[in-house]
């Protein structure tokens, strides 16, 4: 390995520890915990009472994988939210607590490359993000394999790939954010205000406007993953894969949406990063 | 040889000019103290050479290495304590040494971390958080970092802000015993003038983003003698002082040829006084007083 390289790994390894012994990395993973406590007792609960939440269903009709689709909905739904908080929580801060919490003064005298510092931070952010993430998914799995005897459909495996993209392309849009300011606040809120505020009202627009969905808006790119994870439909732990009947077009689409916000947001956060002064 | 070499250094932040042309050179080692009051632009000229920030015009070199167009290899020779240090919260002090080691490519890791945290007074703190430091332990955190490596040039921005008064002798020592070696350019920023007098070779007195002031500290002829008790009744014979002149405690000597600062602590004791200590005296606050009205 060369000395850029070690370096690199240095960092990313400490700053993987800093994450990972964060407030914010156990407060993510009290939540995720708490979410997932709450749907399993949800999917534990309502698994043979489905016309409880659904009046209209005739349970004797409904199929094992209907039943499972169902929860499978109620799980994504969440599933593609946890990312997204997660990125805010570590991403947000990720360059302007550099300038606010003042450790530039450090950091910016070693000798190190400042892309290699943002992209070693990056990496552990993402690494963490995905910790969070995993946890919910191995309690659903769990979940799934108690309460369904057909175990889980093989959507969910593949769209597990999917989000992994998904958080990459999440985590270099905060860090592209954070980049711009030098107060963690103000990054965070214009996270929260782009993300769930801008998109979803273009989104709407678009919508209703134009009658056309913004495929190139991220949350709509992020959508795929709940539809891989619903309809592709496979054997039980088949790995095999299948892009049918999510679309083809529509997955490789969303990928390279998120690809294409992966590298912009980060071309732009080193850009910015590299020429950022200390006052 | 280590040395530092500063060209027309301009910088601005928006309408305000913090750095107006500032040059100098420092060849070879020694220990130079910068000096001058608030906003008076030091520690802009040390973030330049840290690359912490970039000059608007002009060159700052170490080693030769243009700092803002190769910061990685300028910066390879260079420990530095700028400003009030801030760590990782959440790494231990020896996490954060280790980290410093592995970017600076030091050899032997467990070696160096003992080496810079015996020095520094950190060795019992190694394995808290940062997160959970005083003020005065950051900064011996801060000069530890510095230290790794035994970089070429160490630039020390007050590196006795918020020490106790041992802990300021302590730092003092730390860089007296480093100046000693004659291997490494010290450069310490402070607002003390007499820890200036006291550990510097030369001193810059730095004022409105220009330099007011470069001279080299502790001319051998001038001294200052601080005594246990007020001056009375003490006078200096020709052969001893050319001029001298009291003042509370402190009496101001002109040296005459030949004399050394035994003879004159013999002296005092002759005439009854003991010496607190004698220190190379050359007027520096009169001039930074004038240069800072």
């Amino acid at each position: 390995m060369n000395a850029g390289m070690r370096k690199f790994a240095a960092s990313t390894s400490y700053y993987f520890r800093n994450y990972y012994r964060s407030r914010s990395f156990y407060l993510m993973l009290v939540i995720s915990l708490l979410v997932s406590g709450l749907m399993t007792y949800f999917t534990f609960k309502y698994s043979n009472n489905l016309t409880d939440i659904l009046p209209n269903l005739k349970l004797t009709s409904v199929s094992l994988t209907t039943k499972e689709s169902v929860f499978g909905y109620v799980w994504a739904y969440v599933l593609i939210e946890l990312p997204v908080f997660s990125s805010v929580f570590f991403g947000s801060s990720a360059i302007s607590s550099e300038i606010e919490n003042r450790t530039a003064f450090q950091i910016f005298t070693l000798p190190i490359s400042r892309t290699s510092l943002l992209l070693s931070k990056y990496i552990a952010a993402v690494m963490v993000t995905i910790i969070i993430t995993l946890v919910y998914l191995v309690i659903q799995a769990g979940t799934f394999l108690l309460v369904f005897p057909a175990p889980l459909i093989g959507g969910f495996f593949n769209s597990i790939w999917l989000l992994v993209i998904f958080i990459f392309s999440m985590t270099a849009f905060t860090f592209m954010i954070s980049s711009i300011f030098n107060k963690n606040t103000y990054a965070y809120i214009s996270v929260f205000l782009i993300y769930f505020l801008i998109f979803n009202a273009y989104q709407i627009i678009s919508e209703f406007l134009y009658r056309s969905t913004p495929f190139y808006l991220l949350d709509t790119a992020a959508s795929i993953v709940e539809k891989v994870y619903l309809n592709v439909s496979l054997s039980p732990f088949n790995f095999s894969f299948s892009l049918n009947p999510a679309g083809y077009s529509d997955i490789m689409q969303s990928i390279l949406v998120m690809i294409i916000y992966t590298i912009i947001s980060m071309a732009v956060a080193l850009i910015i990063f590299e020429r950022k002064e200390v006052k | 040889m280590p040395s530092i070499k500063l060209e027309g250094i301009t910088k601005r932040f928006g309408q305000l000019k913090a750095l107006d042309g500032i040059s100098f050179d420092i060849d070879g080692p020694g220990c130079i103290g910068i000096l001058g009051p608030n906003g008076a632009g030091k520690t802009t000229m040390l973030k330049i050479l840290t690359n912490i920030v970039k000059p608007s015009k002009g060159i700052a070199k170490v080693n030769g290495i243009s700092v803002s167009e190769y910061p990685e290899k300028a910066l390879a020779s260079v420990g530095a304590l700028v400003e009030q240090p801030e760590f990782y919260p959440y790494l231990t002090a020896r996490e954060i040494l280790s980290f410093v080691v592995k970017i600076k490519m030091a050899k032997d890791e467990k070696d160096e971390i003992r080496r810079v945290s015996e020095l520094t007074s950190i060795t019992g703190y190694l394995d808290r958080k940062a997160g959970e430091f005083s003020r005065g332990m950051k900064q011996r955190l801060g000069i530890a970092v510095a230290l790794v490596g035994d970089p070429d040039v160490l630039i020390l921005d007050e590196p006795t802000f918020g020490l106790d008064p041992s802990g300021m002798k302590q730092v003092r020592d730390i860089i007296k015993e480093i100046n000693a070696k004659r291997e490494k350019i010290i450069i310490l920023s402070t607002h003390l003038i007499y820890e200036a007098q006291e550990v510097c070779d030369r001193i810059i007195i730095v004022n409105r983003g220009n330099i007011g002031y470069d001279v080299h500290n502790g001319l051998s002829d001038h001294v200052k003698i601080e005594l246990e008790a007020p001056v009375t009744g003490i006078d200096f014979p020709a052969e001893l002082a050319r001029k001298y002149r009291s003042d509370g405690n402190s009496i101001y000597i002109e040296k005459a040829d030949g004399t050394r600062n035994s003879d004159l602590i013999e002296h005092c004791r002759k005439m009854g006084h003991e010496v607190r200590w004698v220190t190379p005296y050359n007027d520096i606050e009169a001039i930074y007083v004038s240069l800072t009205k």
